[in-house]
């Protein structure tokens, strides 16, 4: 009984080189599973803390564009935003390494910059409280649009856009 | 009984006429006549200057509701390069697309690099058929295959507008295309493939307000220029008008906004569209990236609320298309 030359020249030549060209997707797919499912603690407190500032966010358009008559709303939930806005900073400090993260290598690259940006954002949630829980109206919304402003001037340069997204999907 | 005048009485007449203190009067009386004939003239041409003026101020107020309706002409800005300094509407902004980098143009008033020189003519042609005053065409780049279906008097008035805004001199640039996307002759060929200029007519069964809306979203909005794939040419793909784009202008991705439930706008309302439009801000409290939040900063935020409505009717009420796009 002959079984042939098993591990001839050729068929390890060809093994390596489908090995070679298989790896990188194999490699890929177990990285992606990884960022998918497994963000590290740190990673994922600090993206539940975003949310909490998007569903504000969220919260204060929907009584503006619905006209809901809920007074003293609007300035609790940017007080909320304001206060928020100072665990961004602490939240973020360590640049922990992993791919299910939107934040850009720029916080850590340039710290100084970032952190003008949560102030800036601050600053506008406060104002926005200020002029909800003042008597002229008229004042809500142009702080609503500055505070918009404020999460669009720390996103731009600090958040990946979407097409790089680790959700890798549409966000609506 | 009737009196003939007699002579004497004439010759009465006339040596009174004769008199010093007559003439001092008939002189006085001339001179006002004379001064109130100039005067009703110069009144007269006063008031043509005035109303011409009045009609040039409602043309450049209605051309800028064009202009914001286009998205407040962004493109044509080079925002991302220069950032807020960037020379308003004097081009020179990178464009990328599959086919190569295209630059846009200088549309300001400069008579050199601009539209300075361009006769209303000129300007509907170039925004109906893609053509410059030269007759050479304009890469689709230009959503022409849009504008097109802009009407006579919204296209002349957003010249008027434009034209009232500092002129800047900044040449054009030619785009960084591999051959033959750079030849602007083949784009005769593109254009018999591609593009029909649209015409928009109104739906007499439907409302005013949605029939604004059509018009926004076709023509001035020009949605489906980035929310719409497009086919191997290049042209837009009408089967899946608005179900979105991964190849989106400058590499971007345009989500799907027909009213699919789960992979469209299908659970926003109209409200939460129409403060979209004027904040920028996603249901989800998210801001919006890329293009999209220029052309709302320099655009639709500064339309009468009418029309951000209008908008958002109409999408609400075309076909659904399921269709997820995603980055990958």
């Amino acid at each position: 009984m002959t079984f042939g030359r098993p591990f001839s020249l050729r068929s390890l030549r060809r093994t390596a080189i489908a090995l070679v060209l298989i790896l990188p997707f194999g490699l890929a797919s177990v990285v992606h599973a990884d960022s998918a499912e497994n963000a590290p603690p740190e990673v994922k407190y600090r993206q539940t803390l975003m949310e909490i500032v998007g569903g504000n966010m969220g919260a204060i358009s929907d009584i503006l564009k619905n006209r809901l008559d809920l007074p003293g709303h609007i300035a609790v939930h940017a007080g909320e935003m304001a206060d928020s806005a100072q665990l961004i900073g602490p939240a973020f400090k360590k640049n922990a390494q992993t791919e299910a993260t939107d934040a850009k290598p720029e916080i850590w690259e340039d710290w100084a910059k970032f952190e003008a940006a949560i102030a800036e954002f601050e600053e506008a949630a406060r104002n926005l409280q200020t002029a909800a829980a003042g008597k002229d109206s008229s004042k809500v919304l142009p702080a609503m649009k500055a505070l918009g402003k404020s999460c669009s001037g720390c996103h731009k340069p600090f958040r990946k856009p979407k097409e790089e997204s680790f959700h890798n999907k549409n966000r609506k | 009984m009737i009196r003939k005048r007699s002579r004497g009485d004439a010759q009465k007449r006339f040596r009174y006429l004769g008199s010093p203190s007559y003439r001092a009067l008939a002189i006085i009386g001339i001179v006002c006549v004379v001064l109130s004939a100039w005067a009703s003239t110069s009144a007269r041409a006063a008031s043509d200057v005035a109303q011409a003026e009045s009609e040039l101020a409602s043309e450049v107020e209605r051309g800028e509701r064009v202009f914001r309706a286009t998205g407040g002409c962004s493109c044509h800005t080079n925002y991302p390069g220069e950032a807020e300094a960037a020379p308003l509407l004097a081009g020179g902004r990178p464009l990328e697309t599959p086919f190569g980098v295209y630059y846009s143009t200088n549309i300001t008033s400069d008579v050199e690099t601009g539209l300075g020189s361009w006769s209303d003519t000129d300007f509907i042609r170039a925004m109906r058929e893609g053509l410059s005053p030269d007759g050479e065409h304009y890469f689709p780049v230009f959503p022409y295959t849009s504008f097109s279906g802009l009407r006579d008097r919204d296209l002349v008035d957003l010249k008027r507008y434009l034209d009232s805004l500092p002129a800047i001199h900044r040449p054009n640039r030619e785009p960084d295309a591999m051959f033959p996307f750079s030849w602007r002759a083949t784009l005769a060929g593109w254009k018999w493939l591609n593009f029909e200029p649209l015409v928009i007519e109104d739906d007499a069964s439907r409302d005013p307000q949605w029939n604004r809306g059509n018009y926004l979203v076709h023509a001035a909005a020009h949605c489906g220029e980035c929310h719409t794939p497009r086919t191997l040419s290049g042209g837009l793909d009408r089967s899946m008008w608005l179900a979105g784009s991964r190849d989106g202008p400058e590499g971007e991705l345009a989500p799907n906004i027909t009213p699919d439930r789960e992979t469209g706008i299908g659970s926003w309302t109209v409200p939460d569209l129409v403060w979209y439009l004027q904040m920028g801000i996603k249901p989800d409290g998210d801001d919006t990236q890329g293009l999209m939040s220029e052309v709302i900063e320099h655009g639709y935020a500064h339309l009468p609320s009418e029309d951000v409505e209008a908008i958002a009717i109409y999408l609400k009420s075309i076909a659904p298309i399921e269709n997820q796009v995603s980055a990958d």
